[in-house]
């Protein structure tokens, strides 16, 4: 049993069986470190065989998973197929055991050989992985020289909750979710603060205005013209900022009702003479001096300014 | 129009599937608390009854409850549904608790010189290891405590009693220790 002790690839070519030699190319047996195990482990062997083309491994030759030996259980068998390729067909057989060999001192054990079976059809070649041999250490001393009494057992696993981190996690993740969807509603329908968003109008007119006054370079007095569009964004901001439509006439009232704008009367007087000239005096360059796009513009963000409250 | 309809319709299916599922983890987490109390209340020495729709941590702690008390065979019932459970650490949990116990006890027999007592319970005490050791190969305190069961009790190789082949001279006995037989009278 020694030469299998170390690691190694092994070729096992079958004693007297001269014409199975022919089919059988190799068993290559790749086996971990032969040392240090204790009761309890696994390890696993990993077998490499080679055959020549026609010939498989008959599938109902693998060993069952089983015990093998009063210390020695077989966990798992699992043949991996690598096909044919120059008329050798590959497998690789990965082993695996338990030893639950309870050693008073190292001591080394033996894991039997397996035989499997070749076949291509007709004829059955014996396929055999070797033995292999390993060392077993003890897990505790024969006369116990430690403190305190001689077995003592490891203690008992008590018993714990049911863990709820998880849950918790995921029920804040669900109820973040929830909070962000209703926020997203509340703000798609208009509810509680977001209804004032919906209600300034002169935040809108202000963002609207520059690009306005930029776009169309068609003929400047006409009403349709980018400043004329940018005076009556503004004249709708004061509408809809007031509920109904707010002439030159009814600015007093609108102050009345909307006292932040005072602190902004002299321009909106000046707008709303501005526009007059512009809309019924028939007087847009007139209105452009009385009133540049520039101002116009410093007007909207004033406004806009004093609806938000920050001035 | 439409666009701003479908944005608020996805929305509304997000608040209210969010909310289902908040509502369903918040009952999970109710009945775990709940169980956590019992666990809670069993550790703390009050025997309580558990049933098999038991969540397996509760179940774990009414089999710990049993065992430390030397009421091994209400435990095993348990031991046997948490050994076939999904839950592997659980399963190993409750085998190497099972197997303690027994071990314990084959100790108080031993300690009073009763050795016929003590050997089944070793031997019981040894295959629950093995089963938590096959779980989980790494386990050390289950190795450890195998090891401990394993010198007071070893294994040989026995006899290969499985198939229909029974030794002629285990056969005969088996015949012979019956009561009330016919000694072939003529």
């Amino acid at each position: 049993m020694e030469r299998f002790a170390r690691i190694l690839p092994l070729l096992l070519l079958l004693a007297g069986a001269a014409p199975a030699a022919a089919q059988l190319r190799s068993v290559d047996l790749y086996a971990p470190r032969g040392f240090g195990y204790v009761i309890g482990d696994t390890l696993t062997l990993t077998a490499e065989v080679a055959l020549d083309a026609p010939f498989v491994l008959d599938p109902a030759s693998l060993p069952q998973p089983r015990a093998l030996d009063y210390w020695l259980d077989l966990r798992q068998a699992r043949l991996a197929d690598h096909g044919v390729r120059d008329g050798v067909h590959r497998y690789t057989l990965d082993l695996v055991y338990q030893t639950f060999y309870a050693p008073l001192e190292p001591r080394r054990m033996t894991i039997p050989a397996v035989s499997l079976f070749a076949i291509d059809g007709e004829r059955r070649v014996p396929v055999e992985v070797p033995a292999w041999s390993f060392l077993m250490s003890p897990l505790r001393e024969i006369v116990a020289t430690g403190p305190g009494p001689a077995m003592v057992l490891r203690p008992d696993i008590s018993p714990g909750p049911i863990p709820i981190a998880a849950l918790l996690r995921n029920l804040a993740a669900a109820l973040g979710v929830a909070l962000l969807a209703f926020l997203a509603l509340a703000w798609q329908m208009g509810w509680g603060p977001f209804g004032r968003r919906r209600a300034r109008p002169f935040t809108r007119a202000a963002r609207a205005i520059p690009a306005t006054l930029r776009a169309p370079a068609g003929d400047p007095g006409s009403p349709a013209s980018g400043y004329g569009s940018a005076l009556r964004m503004l004249h709708r901001a004061f509408d809809a900022t007031d509920g109904r439509g707010v002439f030159a006439e009814d600015l007093p009232g609108f102050f009345e009702r909307h006292m932040a704008f005072r602190s902004a009367e002299l321009e909106i007087r000046r707008l709303f003479d501005a526009s007059r000239r512009a809309f019924f005096g028939a007087d847009p360059a007139g209105a452009q001096r009385d009133l540049p796009p520039a101002d116009l513009v410093a007007l909207a963000r004033r406004l806009r300014a004093v609806e938000r409250g920050t001035l | 129009m439409r666009r701003e309809r479908l944005a608020l319709l996805v929305t509304l299916l997000v608040f209210a599937s969010s909310l289902a599922a908040a509502a369903w983890l918040g009952a999970r987490l109710f009945v775990a608390e709940r169980d956590n109390a019992l666990i809670a209340s069993l550790g703390a020495g009050h025997d309580l009854a558990v049933s098999t729709d038991d969540p397996p941590e509760l179940l774990f702690a009414r089999l710990h409850f049993l065992a430390t008390r030397d009421r091994l065979d209400e435990a095993q019932p348990l031991l046997n549904q948490l050994a076939s459970g999904d839950d592997r650490r659980l399963a190993v949990a409750a085998l190497y608790d099972m197997a303690n116990a027994r071990l314990r006890l084959a100790f108080d027999q031993l300690e009073s010189n009763r050795i016929d007592p003590a050997i089944p319970l070793v031997r019981l005490a040894k295959d629950n290891y093995r089963r938590a050791l096959t779980l989980d190969p790494g386990f050390w305190d289950g190795k450890y405590n195998l090891d401990i069961a394993m010198r007071l009790v070893r294994d040989f190789p026995q006899i290969d009693l499985e198939g229909e082949e029974i030794p002629p001279e285990a056969a005969k006995k088996l015949w012979t220790d019956l009561p009330g037989l016919p000694r072939g009278l003529p």
